[in-house]
């Protein structure tokens, strides 16, 4: 065969292949190497099966056979296909049908560098089409996720703009209290979702990592799950849902994870957020933490529904991926602890728990320990065991505590918990009355001023409650209208002991080793610090050496009082002296944590002022206030970076001076 | 031996070609790597005390720059119809093709995979979606490639169907 197109062919690296009337073929060119290791018949047979090792080619032949049969001009294609050879080498093979020469000829060859260039283009192609579709959905995801945000930044939103509503329809002072709680519920509740969202999408996320690694940073899982339980406990109370910590592990002291801790405790609090969703009331939520060797594990436990059967773990803690029966917010908290978890090189999941409930679970890998890292262990462990062995010698109490700010309820809760002792934390005196109902305390500390019951109205609720019942709690208030008429008004209230704000932490721990020697309490005012904040080292002394609890208060104060600032000057244009004397009570408490006097007596000043209406000279001592305000914060940003630096010298030393000052009282 | 041609159709970079090397090879690898034109693999099953052969045809996937050729399912016996759980789209590809290879041979048996099992966080489907499916009678598998998860139960249970066929 010697047409042109058959010797362009063959020149083109064709094999051609003449269909004999039996269904067999023959070769009618040279047969290339690649072709002889497919079908080595050809080489010894002039009529042979091309499809007897191509399962392919079988396929292909059917087309062919239709279109030798109908006499047309042109081609059949194959397309292209693979071939493996005995050595595993994977060769691309296409075939075509023709006539050529008034035969029917089969034409097959290997099209190796235009597959090559081929399949290079089109992965191009179809890499660029993927990325192109993750970009969409990156973009879709966005666009919802600003959907449920504004959706659910809008819920709180409205609510308190139902309670501003409620507050204008009428003037009474309790129902008025009620919308303001709830209002401010609402808010804080916005803020942890800005919070939330913020942390998922942080742009610094950089920075974060560069923090996580830091392992002298590296938070205690137990002492984190146990305040995260303490912040969230009001919400808890509200529901009348039992939470608690299981701490049974006391050979253990090592508890430091891979991680960050304000995240880690958020870790903590969605879980819990979730937990408490799915409880009903009068039920249990635990938290619990455990040794893996390499990892520990931490969990929390409810008594809810248990998890749905048609929704995986993993689907659980996906973006949105809430179960949507029930409702919840974004589905981003969930998906903030997955992504948070696997970040510091851990794993979460959940699972339905035999009989009831679920349990949502998380697992990290412990902090690494370097030879700084051994000798601060081992100088924390004797110091954790020296503590234990004195805790155990003591009576372990079981304390309610009840204060609206989450500051003092921060620092006192976890000095309570230092010193031993079992706190349940409540934000209202409510939540504080009912607790009583339920739960037997050794002693209750009470803030006075509350919303829905104030500290004077919960100690009288108390009293007529336990009255013919044979209890009565020492009940201590927690104050900030600390004169001499302040404490027999709030004695005859029925108080047992009065605590002014602020307090020294080691006055408390004083009393509690003898609650019944009610003159430890008194706290007179820090007289090195009338002007701006006390030095670094009296700020340390005052939270009992804790540098990472001052840390704490620091970056707490930092925060909200620009925002608590801003409320009291709404306030004040507004003309609305409840709020404005509520609102510099509150910061009167913050600024007294770090021995502000001079802001305190602003804060003492406003807070008279708002109650007798005096708007003009509240202007004049907002001012002053702010001015003492902006020289404290100025004091605390200095003292974050000094305390980062002198942080372990100044600590210990506070601590010895601190056991030194213990050891003489003795 | 009974011997059985199964075809694997579904969009680009579903995990067609992984699905069968974690079948036949049983080894994964998560680079991917566009299949062009069609390979054809043999495995031999145990299905209820009987052995079949199945001649695996991995056929690229459909897109704008390759186009199903549909002479290629011709004499299958059933088919894996593919979507990856982490597009959506290729799903409604997937129902396409199934629409498309009723007309082109007919009513065989085949099984839907939702495949991509292990990033099921990333999915982009829902429960409506897979319960549409059910409601249409369809078997439907969660499957991944890279765990391996359903990929043996995928290939027995279509080669059940196929067999049970008249």
């Amino acid at each position: 065969m010697n047409t042109l197109l058959g010797n362009f062919l063959r020149q083109s690296g064709f094999v051609l292949l003449e269909r004999h009337e039996d269904g067999s073929f023959g070769l009618l060119s040279k047969a290339p190497e690649w072709f002889v290791q497919f079908w080595p018949a050809a080489l010894c047979d002039d009529k042979f099966s091309i499809q007897e090792n191509s399962p392919f080619l079988e396929n292909f032949l059917v087309d062919a056979e239709i279109f030798w049969n109908s006499g047309k001009a042109g081609l059949c294609e194959s397309g292209t296909w693979i071939e493996t050879n005995a050595a595993g080498e994977q060769i691309a093979l296409e075939a075509r049908a023709m006539h050529l020469d008034g035969k029917q000829v089969l034409a097959i060859f290997s099209p190796d560098t235009q597959y090559q260039e081929k399949a290079r283009v089109l992965q191009t192609a179809r890499n660029s089409q993927l990325q192109h579709e993750r970009l969409l959905r990156e973009i879709q995801k966005k666009e919802i996720l600003l959907h449920c945000i504004v959706h659910d930044l809008s819920q709180p939103l409205s609510a308190i703009r139902g309670s501003f509503d409620c507050l204008a329809l009428g003037n009474d002072p309790e129902s008025a209290a009620k919308f303001i709680e709830l209002g401010k519920h609402a808010s804080e509740q916005q803020e942890s979702m800005i919070r939330e969202i913020l942390s998922a999408f942080a742009a610094d996320l950089q920075a974060d990592l560069n923090a996580e690694r830091n392992i002298n940073s590296a938070p205690d899982l137990l002492s984190t799950a146990k305040e995260a339980a303490s912040m969230i406990s009001p919400a808890f109370s509200a529901k009348g849902v039992r939470l608690s910590v299981i701490d049974n592990n006391s050979g253990q002291t090592n508890w430091r994870v891979r991680g960050e801790e304000t995240r880690l405790r958020r870790i903590f609090t969605n879980l819990l957020e979730n937990a408490l969703r799915y409880t009903p009331a009068n039920s249990s939520v635990t938290i619990g933490v455990e040794d893996e060797g390499v990892s520990l594990k931490a969990y929390v436990d409810d008594e809810g529904p248990g998890l749905p059967a048609d929704l995986r773990p993993a689907e659980i803690f996906a973006l949105f991926g809430k179960e949507k029966k029930n409702g919840g917010k974004a589905g981003l908290g969930l998906y903030f602890c997955r992504v948070t978890v696997e970040r510091w090189g851990g794993s979460i999941g959940c699972a339905s728990l035999a009989e009831i409930g679920s349990r949502f679970w998380f697992r990290l890998p412990k902090a690494p320990l370097n030879g700084i890292d051994s000798a601060v262990k081992k100088a924390e462990q004797s110091k954790d065991d020296r503590k234990r062995m004195k805790q155990e010698n003591r009576r372990r109490l079981r304390i309610l505590l009840a204060d609206d700010q989450e500051d003092i309820r921060v620092l006192t809760t976890h000095q309570l918990q230092r010193g031993g002792h079992e706190v349940v934390v409540v934000g209202d005196g409510q939540a504080a009355y009912e607790a009583v109902q339920t739960g037997n305390f050794d002693i209750i500390f009470l803030d006075e001023e509350m919303p829905v019951l104030t500290g004077v109205e919960t100690v009288r609720a108390i009293r007529d409650f336990q009255k013919g019942k044979g209890v009565s709690n020492i009940i201590v208030a927690f104050t900030g209208n600390n004169t001499p008429e302040d404490r027999v008004r709030l004695m005859g209230a029925g108080f047992d002991a009065v605590v002014g704000k602020p307090f020294r932490l080691e006055s408390l721990d004083a009393f509690l080793n003898d609650p019944t020697d009610i003159k430890s309490l008194g706290s007179p005012p820090d007289e090195r610090s009338r002007k701006s904040g006390a030095s670094l080292e009296a700020l340390l002394q005052r939270v009992g050496g804790d540098e990472k609890l001052l840390r704490q208060m620091m970056r707490t104060f930092l925060r909200d009082t620009p925002e608590r600032l801003e409320i009291i000057s709404k306030a004040l244009k507004r003309k609305n002296g409840t709020d404005l004397a509520y609102y510099a009570h509150a910061l009167k408490g913050s600024l007294g944590i770090f021995g502000a006097g001079e802001a305190v007596r602003h804060s003492q000043s406003l807070q008279d002022l708002g109650r007798v209406g005096d708007f003009e000279e509240s202007g004049r001592v907002f001012g002053l206030l702010q001015e003492e305000i902006a020289k404290l914060q100025q004091n605390l940003r200095g003292y974050a970076k000094e305390a980062k630096a002198e942080s372990s010298a100044v600590g210990k030393e506070v601590q010895s001076k601190a056991k030194k000052a213990k050891k003489r009282k003795r | 031996m009974i011997q059985k041609k199964i075809c694997m159709i579904g969009s680009f970079a579903v995990g067609k070609t992984s699905l069968v090397r974690r079948f036949v090879y049983s080894i994964y690898s998560d680079i991917y790597q566009t299949t062009l034109g069609v390979k054809v693999d043999k495995k031999v099953l145990r299905v209820d005390s009987t052995d079949v052969e199945l001649m695996l045809w991995d056929i690229y996937g459909e897109d704008d720059f390759q186009k199903m050729r549909w002479s290629y399912v011709r004499g299958s016996s059933g088919y894996l119809l593919v979507a990856d759980g982490t597009r959506r789209a290729t799903l409604e590809k997937a129902l396409a093709l199934e629409q498309k290879a009723r007309e082109e041979v007919g009513k065989i048996p085949f099984i839907l995979l939702i495949n991509k099992s292990d990033l099921v966080q990333e999915w982009d489907l829902d429960a409506v979606l897979e319960s549409h499916f059910n409601a249409k009678k369809w078997t439907v598998l969660r499957s991944s490639a890279k765990t391996g998860e359903n990929v043996e139960e995928a290939f027995t249970q279509l080669a059940k169907k196929m067999l049970s066929q008249p």
